[in-house]
């Protein structure tokens, strides 16, 4: 980024571009999410499982616009989740709040993460988003902090908010939390 | 873009890229925010190093491409164009390319037009069998989009997947069939071609995909070029079929050249075409006479020569064109329909450019050539001129191959030119730098030279490949002073002290041909001490009938001639006389009024020795009273030498005009001895055994000599009806006309006259002709009329005439 344009972005004329990567099990709600934050977005009543990886730039009031790299959930591709840790600022994990019992898959996938190499080395915030909460007799984001093991990420900064992707319900106050996260 | 610069400064951007600094230029591809420019840069560089086919490891592929898959972050559509291409060369070498499936889909729903065909073609590109279920609708879309890039790349994706998932791709069918429809000239070819694919196999598809088609409703001159080479193959498959013959002649008065000449040329193909049918085609293309127009009628001279020669004067003029290969075609072409008178003059005009060609050209005129020469046999000096002129001009092998090729065509068909041509090729092997050639040539100087008038001049020629030429053509030179040396008796002794020179050469090959020459050699000259009477007239191995079908054993014609050779050996079986005939596939002989049953032994099992090995034969059935009496039995000589094969010999006496078929139980008898397997000496004490061999059936068809008429029509009305015999089969056991034909020569043992040999594959009906001599010099002549029909097998009709009525029984009864 040139001079002149960090200029420009320290006054507030142009907007930042921050990476943000958008994990969870397959199901979990991401692409949901993503479709709920889109401006222009014509609501999609079918969401067909992501193949690979997405890609959506949508800008907040913050001053900064989220390019977000939303990644498949599903087993075979969430090996691929690794390559594009090197280029974000943030990231974004969805825990599906109505589904106990791979609530232990997605804590191993959570741990396997933080433990590469590259994460152990780059500080990055993390929020976790507890979704589906319209779904009855959910985990409420105590419970899906305590299922993750949340609590033992000591090394950086997270946090938890309850969120339904159909409404958007909850996903602006997260991201109010990422954008104060990323001010600097 | 910053590409087009001149020349210069585009060699310095992309010479000496190296593919490691290449690949860590890619990082710039992490940035944020995204350099377009920059990034468009380096992908190009990449891609200019993936065309100059520099390999990327997988490792290398797949960190490439996931670091470009960051740039789908980027709306630039340039950049993603640029992408797209790269994710297509890449997606064979790396892994998790199906990663951009979403994205890739995600851009074909976007409202930008521009990148939503190169978004298919990637797309396609990376999909695999199992999921290309996901991306259906999105392809079923693309087919049917007003935008005709798009849906002719979505139409040419969709060829491309067809291969893997066929039953997927069949279920675009409608889809397909409305793009044929659309108003794109492009899409609507490779619609038409998609359609074709998936309708391929279901042949009354396709004749009413072509029917509904042929009424006009395409307008793309490609898409009609499919169309006419589809009509071409329905009636190449059907043949017979002229149901669609009138939309291809329509097609010929169509505005578009190309499609004017696609259809004349599927008319030229046809199978069978009458020179009615021709004439309209030929017409259109006399109005073209581009290359291609002028490479068709060449074709079709060879096989319609009549209905090329209107177009002779337009091709005149194409003799001087300045493209040389539009006037080798038309030359050649004249060659083949002119006249007699023509020859010289074209031939001189072919002289004259013949330099200015490249070899592909000179063989077809020397293909024409090849074929005039047989048309015209009165012009073989010219012809045999010309080629040994160009003989002697510089070419490769291909070309001189067709030459010397001709040359042999010419020789054995044209007598009266064998000499001169013979020479002619005695001075090419002179200077012959084709090792392959020079030994063929040197076989047929073996066979043919000793019968010219002169042989003694080629002996020379011969001589000076054994003393100059590398291993291989010395072997051949060899090989051929041994024929002259065994059918010439005059320069025999001279040639005997040329190979002895010969024998002390340092090459393995040649000393081995050496030795294998001298056995005959002097097998030639025992002969012809031993009988007296033979000194008179020059002796001539060639002078034993022998019939050179294919023997069982390897090496069948030399198989064959030894047989003779050592027969005549034996003295008691010389005296029986010239053998009548061999039969092929059990080595059963018979003599004018004895059989000589000759088997090949051969002692398979080492460290045995096998002593007082005879053959005991009986005669198990047969159809006449009078029984073939034992007459003569060769006893087995004891042999200690393992594997070595040798011959027993039964002689069987038939009554004079008898001609009983019988079948003859075999048991072989021998006495085994064991063998010491260090030393090779046999134990004293072996025991007896047998083995009972298979049977051996004496047939008509052993009775029989093939004979070639070449006329048999006349030869047939000559014997006249009176001589006659008509019998009707049903052969159901036989599934097709041709399986009947080689069943029926093989039974009656005769030869197929005019070429009624040769059967289409599909045939119904044929007519089979065939000659033979029966026992006695008695000619029969055969005609069989078979009609295959699927319910009832092949029935057949056989009219034999002959001048003994006995014989024609003979001869009919026997194919039941």
């Amino acid at each position: 980024m040139g001079l002149w344009s960090s200029f420009l972005t320290s006054l507030g004329i142009i907007k930042r571009k921050v990476n943000i990567l958008l994990v969870g099990l397959d199901n979990a709600g991401k692409s949901t999410i993503i479709n709920g934050l889109k401006v222009s977005a014509v609501p999609q009543t079918e969401v067909v499982p992501t193949v690979g990886f997405n890609v959506e730039t949508f800008s907040t009031q913050h001053r900064l616009t989220f390019t977000v790299f939303d990644m498949s959930g599903q087993g075979k591709y969430r090996d691929l989740w690794e390559y594009y840790y090197p280029d974000v600022e943030a990231i974004v994990f969805v825990i599906d709040a109505s589904d106990k019992i791979r609530a232990c898959v997605a804590r191993d996938e959570l741990e396997t993460m933080l433990q590469n190499k590259v994460l152990r080395d780059r500080k990055i915030p993390i929020l976790f988003f507890a979704n589906k909460m319209d779904v009855e007799g959910g985990m409420s984001p105590s419970e899906c902090s305590g299922a993750l093991g949340l609590e033992e990420i000591k090394d950086r900064n997270w946090t938890i908010c309850a969120t339904n992707g159909i409404t958007g319900q909850g996903v602006g106050v997260g991201l109010d939390w990422l954008a104060e996260e990323l001010k600097y | 873009m910053s590409l087009k610069r001149d020349d210069e400064s585009d060699q310095s951007l992309y010479a000496n890229l190296d593919k490691s600094t290449v690949l860590q230029e890619a990082r710039v591809f992490n940035e944020t925010p995204i350099n377009a420019r920059k990034c468009r840069a380096t992908l190009t560089k990449i891609l200019y190093l993936i065309y100059q086919s520099e390999r990327l490891q997988t490792k290398e592929a797949t960190e490439t491409f996931f670091s470009i898959t960051k740039l789908f972050q980027s709306q630039d559509i340039p950049l993603r164009q640029a992408v797209y291409l790269l994710i297509k060369e890449l997606s064979t070498v790396a892994e998790d390319v199906i990663m951009v499936t979403a994205s890739l889909s995600k851009d074909l729903t976007a409202k930008s037009e521009i990148s939503k065909a190169n978004a298919i073609r990637a797309l396609c590109k990376i999909t695999d069998a199992s999921m290309i279920q996901g991306i259906e609708r999105f392809l079923k879309q693309a087919i049917v989009d007003k935008n005709h890039a798009i849906s002719s790349a979505a139409l040419v994706s969709s060829l491309h997947l067809f291969g893997n998932s066929k039953d997927v791709v069949r279920r675009w069918a409608n889809e397909v069939q409305e793009s044929v429809n659309s108003k794109g000239g492009i899409t609507q070819y490779h619609a038409l071609g998609l359609l074709y694919q998936i309708r391929q196999h279901d042949r009354m598809a396709v004749i009413k995909l072509v029917q509904s088609l042929s009424r006009g409703t395409l307008r793309s001159p490609l898409a009609y070029c499919m169309l006419v080479r589809y009509t071409a193959k329905i009636m190449d498959e059907e043949e017979g079929n002229r149901a669609m013959y009138e939309s291809l002649e329509g097609w010929l008065r169509h505005r578009n050249e190309m499609v004017v000449y696609e259809a004349a040329r599927a008319i030229c193909n046809m199978r069978d075409v009458t020179p009615k049918e021709l004439f309209p085609a030929v017409s259109a293309l006399q109005l073209m006479l581009v290359f291609a127009a002028i490479r068709t009628l060449n074709k079709l001279a060879l096989s319609n020569p009549a209905s090329v020669a209107p177009c002779n004067l337009d091709m005149e003029n194409l003799i001087t064109d300045t493209n040389r290969s539009i006037a080798t075609y038309a030359i050649t072409t004249l060659l083949k329909t002119g006249n007699e008178a023509s020859v010289d003059r074209l031939m001189k005009q072919i002289t004259g450019f013949m330099s200015e060609i490249s070899d592909d050209f000179k063989i077809i005129v020397v293909d024409a050539i090849r074929s005039l020469c047989l048309k015209f046999p009165a012009k073989q000096g010219v012809m045999i001129n010309f080629l040994s002129n160009i003989l002697r001009d510089e070419g490769g092998y291909e070309f001189k191959r067709s030459i010397v090729e001709a040359i042999f065509d010419i020789i054995y068909h044209i007598p009266e030119a064998k000499e001169y041509a013979l020479s002619h090729l005695c001075e090419f092997i002179e200077d012959c730098e084709f090792t392959k050639l020079a030994v063929r040539i040197l076989h047929l100087l073996g066979v043919e030279g000793p019968k010219s008038a002169t042989p003694s001049k080629f002996i020379r020629y011969i001589y000076n490949r054994i003393i100059l030429e590398n291993a291989t053509v010395k072997a051949a030179a060899v090989s051929a002073m041994g024929h002259f040396a065994v059918e010439v008796p005059e320069l025999r002794e001279r040639i005997r002290v040329l190979l002895t020179r010969a024998l002390d050469d340092n090459d393995d090959e040649v000393r081995d041909r050496e030795t294998f020459s001298w056995p005959t050699l002097e097998n030639g000259l025992v002969n012809y001490l031993a009988h007296p009477e033979l000194q008179r007239a020059p002796f001539d191995i060639a002078a034993i009938p022998t019939v050179t079908r294919c023997v069982a054993a390897p090496g069948s014609a030399d198989a064959q001639r030894a047989y003779a050779a050592a027969m005549e050996k034996i003295p008691e079986l010389a005296m029986l006389g010239d053998i009548f005939k061999s039969s092929k596939p059990v080595e059963l002989t018979e003599s004018e009024t004895e059989y000589v049953v000759s088997f090949n032994c051969r002692n398979t099992i080492n460290d045995v020795v096998l002593e007082n090995v005879s053959v005991a034969m009986t005669v198990e059935a047969t159809t006449t009273s009078s029984q073939p009496t034992c007459h003569w039995r060769e006893p087995w000589r004891p042999s200690t030498r393992i594997r070595c094969p040798r011959n027993i010999y039964v002689v069987y006496k038939r009554n004079s005009n008898v001609t009983p078929v019988a079948t003859f139980g075999n048991t072989l008898k021998f006495v085994v001895k064991d063998c010491d397997p260090a030393t090779g000496e046999a134990d004293e004490e072996g025991y007896e055994d047998e083995y009972l061999l298979e049977d051996l059936e004496l047939t008509t068809a052993d009775y029989i000599q093939p004979t070639f008429v070449s006329d048999f029509g006349r030869t047939w009305e000559q014997v006249g009806q009176q001589h006659e015999m008509v019998e009707a089969f049903e052969l159901s056991a036989i599934t097709s006309v041709k399986d009947a034909v080689t069943k029926i020569i093989d039974i009656l043992g005769m030869e197929a006259c005019d070429g009624s040999y040769s059967v289409k594959d599909k045939a119904t009906t044929h007519t089979l002709l065939l000659a033979g001599m029966f026992v006695g010099g008695i000619g029969a002549l055969v005609r069989c009329r078979m009609a295959y029909d699927a319910s009832s097998g092949v029935t057949l009709e056989i009219a034999c005439r002959c001048e003994d009525p006995e014989v024609c029984e003979r001869i009919v009864n026997s194919i039941v």
